[in-house]
């Protein structure tokens, strides 16, 4: 075995990694670490990952953060060989992209005014995507003739945006890392994007998370602690086991009041599977209120049984026969009705979650209406299904954020996290 | 002990392990680490600890986890019934500091299994089963047991351990654990096993149960399992269940006559038993995908 101190030094560096990735690991981690290897040597890789993992890795996110990092940090020699042998085809790849691309994005003879990073994007996107891009170009170009200028911006125009929204579905593709676990790649995808094979497996990821909240917050509630007034019935009686001296004290704890939620889901179009989901979660979030009802909104709004939320195929057939599928999306008139609904829906112990994308038609009544609810409700929670990273694009999201706090729920993992917030 | 002494102890122990589950408990081991176990119910996470005992030659002590559990269930209590009589014997002698400082001694104090597995001379397997189940206060409380190795009596003052005991917390993650905690222990997940693994457990357990027939039952659990519609999925322990009732009714082939009959061993709800019935009817009639002829 090589001098101890080099091992110590590698294994410094890695776990400063693993906290980068979110792990927390003190020093005592790294002290037990560099006690293994010297106990177990480093003849078997898989025997020090495992060793490795025991030490550092605290729960089962944990562990998969960790095979990433311990994969990227100690390449066996394989992995090596062929790492390097993959750079050497991205590269080279990747060059004759650039050139192809450098011929393709020319206007009128002259290069297209687009930025390095754009650039590198075309060259990146799928041919696919690429010859639609040229056949939109070769369709334009009698106008070329016509107004060069005019045809110049408007194709800069048009590739400026798809270029954005490919570098979107990038970024996006970066979270199918966690991919490794299917179970834990549900939790980090797009809801959205959820195959009809995914779904009765997010069900079961849904309703293990749902359980474990509700733990949680029960959890929460009890450990209220000895706040109340002493209970004399109870302490009396636990008295006598000690021969009547009040040995042990009890207290009245105070009942714990429950909000009462409102749930207005867009199930307009695409927002249809994101607001099954998130429904089935809330519902199942026993411990969070005492007590909700549940509007479905598209053009109209219509209040759902809670019955017909139980299951996927219920749900469907709902909200097509009460014939607000497949409309537009009208959140003014939704939040009207629901502002003037008869006995009132919306009051001071109300939380009203509002499950959109904020995409709607007459923006500035939707607005007015947003503002007027937040007068009646308690509380007015935004639970958005586009990733936050696009936010700054959608002018709409800014507007309605100013008004009520928005959180993120693109994935499971976001609901669940917004969920915990609820209570 | 080495890797693979440990290796051979579990094996005289006639326990069906891979090389990360040894090299885990080895680790645990060696860093004198408590070891936080999770994973689904019935992957056999207690079997661990039993296992354990068994292989180091040491004393089970286990600590059932549950809502409400406290101090005086898990550490210690004082017995207060001998203490009042104790005052009602010595209430005329005229030392009350002795008498007082008697009432706080060993003689009065029940112990309980976090105090009888620190105070024991011998090392023993201490196995603290669900902790999920009790109640964060108490996770708190374990800290300074699991770090320490010691527990604070007020009355008494530090009692530090006389001899180490091996620890094993088990979880279903019904909650999640605090950072504290875990951060005190070795970690290890358990997920179901594969179908030769649980065909090697199935062997090791019944083994006048026939060959065929564990490697129908296996292969069908393995089916169950990855069966979507099926929401408790079946455990190891309801594996060796079903194959033992199976063999005890004489039944030598699974077929879908004898699944249907002997069914209710390895799903527990009317749900799943309905899932599987539609699954059988869309595919074979006894749901685990045609295979159950072996």
């Amino acid at each position: 075995m090589a001098d101890p101190a080099v091992y110590l030094e590698k294994l410094s560096a890695f776990s400063r990694m693993l906290r980068l990735e979110g792990l927390s690991v003190s020093p005592k981690e790294t002290e037990d670490a560099s006690r293994l290897l010297i106990a177990l040597g480093m003849e078997d890789r898989d025997q020090v990952k495992t060793a490795l993992r025991t030490v550092y890795a605290k729960s089962r996110e944990e562990q998969n953060s960790f095979d990433r990092c311990f994969d990227g940090f100690f390449l066996s020699e394989e992995q090596m060989r062929k790492q390097a042998q993959e750079q050497m085809q991205r590269e080279q790849e990747l060059e004759q992209h650039r050139q192809e691309a450098e011929e393709e994005l020319k206007l009128g003879g002259q290069p297209m005014d687009l930025s390095r990073e754009q650039r590198e994007t075309y060259a990146a996107m799928p041919e696919e995507a690429r010859q639609r891009l040229r056949n939109f170009m070769d369709k334009y170009r009698g106008t070329a003739e016509r107004n060069p200028k005019l045809y110049s911006e408007f194709i800069h125009s048009v590739f400026t945006r798809t270029l954005l929204e490919q570098q979107m579905l990038m970024e996006n593709a970066g979270i199918g890392g966690q991919e490794s676990d299917p179970e834990l790649g549900l939790l980090y995808r797009d809801i959205s994007d959820f195959k009809d094979t995914e779904i009765p497996k997010a069900i079961g990821i849904i309703q293990a998370v749902a359980r474990q909240i509700n733990g949680e917050l029960s959890a929460k509630r009890r450990s209220g602690g000895s706040g109340g007034k002493l209970d004399f019935r109870r302490t009396i009686r636990l008295g006598l086991e000690t021969g009547g001296s009040f040995y042990r004290l009890r207290y009245k704890r105070k009942p714990t009041r429950r909000k009462q939620l409102v749930l207005l889901c867009d199930v307009s179009g695409s927002m249809v599977q994101f607001s099954e989901f998130a429904l089935r979660f809330i519902q199942s979030l026993n411990q969070v209120s005492d007590s909700s009802r549940t509007f479905l909104f598209s053009e109209t709004m219509v209040e759902a049984d809670p019955f017909k939320l139980q299951n996927m195929d219920l749900f469907r057939s709902f909200v097509k026969d009460s014939g607000i599928y497949g409309r537009g999306t009208d959140l003014g008139s939704a939040l009207e009705q629901l502002c003037v609904l008869k006995p009132a829906v919306l009051g001071a112990s109300t939380t009203l979650l509002i499950l959109s994308d904020t995409k709607t038609i007459d923006q500035p009544r939707a607005v007015a209406a947003l503002w007027e609810a937040k007068r009646l409700c308690g509380r007015v929670i935004w639970l958005n299904p586009i990733p936050e990273r696009k936010w700054q694009y959608i002018r709409s999201i800014q507007t309605m954020a100013a008004i009520c706090p928005m959180v993120p729920c693109s994935t499971l993992r976001e609901l669940a996290a917004a969920c915990r917030k609820l209570n | 002990m080495n890797i693979d002494e440990l290796k051979q102890k579990m094996r005289e122990a006639n326990y069906v392990f891979d090389d990360t589950l040894a090299t885990v408990l080895y680790v645990a081991l060696q860093l004198g680490r408590p070891l936080l176990i999770e994973g689904a119910a019935g992957v056999g996470k207690t079997e661990v600890a039993k296992v354990m005992a068994s292989a180091l030659d040491r004393d089970l002590v286990r600590l059932q986890c549950y809502e409400g559990l406290d101090e005086s269930k898990a550490l210690y209590e004082w017995n207060y019934q001998k203490q009042l009589l104790s005052i009602q014997v010595n209430m005329n002698v005229q030392d009350k500091d002795t008498l007082t400082k008697q009432l706080f001694s060993d003689e009065y104090l029940l112990e309980r299994p976090l105090l009888k597995s620190i105070r024991s001379e011998k090392p023993v397997v201490l196995l603290i089963d669900e902790i999920d189940k009790a109640d964060e206060e108490f996770e708190a409380f374990l800290l300074e047991l699991l770090s320490e190795m010691q527990v604070t009596i007020p009355e008494i003052g530090t009692v530090k351990a006389k001899s180490i005991p091996f620890v094993v917390l088990t979880s279903n993650r019904a909650r999640p654990l605090s950072e504290a905690l875990r951060r005190r222990c070795a970690y290890l997940y358990i997920d179901y096993p594969d179908m030769e693994k649980e065909l090697a457990i199935l062997r090791a357990k019944l083994p006048h149960v026939d060959d065929r027939l564990c490697a129908q039952v296996a292969l069908a659990v393995h089916k169950l399992r990855s069966n979507e519609a099926i929401l408790k999925k079946p455990s190891i322990a309801e594996t060796l269940d079903w194959a033992a009732a199976l063999d005890a009714l004489g039944i030598r082939e699974l077929t879908p006559d004898a699944l249907r009959q002997t069914a209710g061993f390895v799903l527990k709800n009317n749900e799943d038993l309905t899932a599987l019935e539609e699954t059988g009817e869309e595919e074979h009639s006894c749901g685990c995908g045609g295979h159950c002829h072996g």
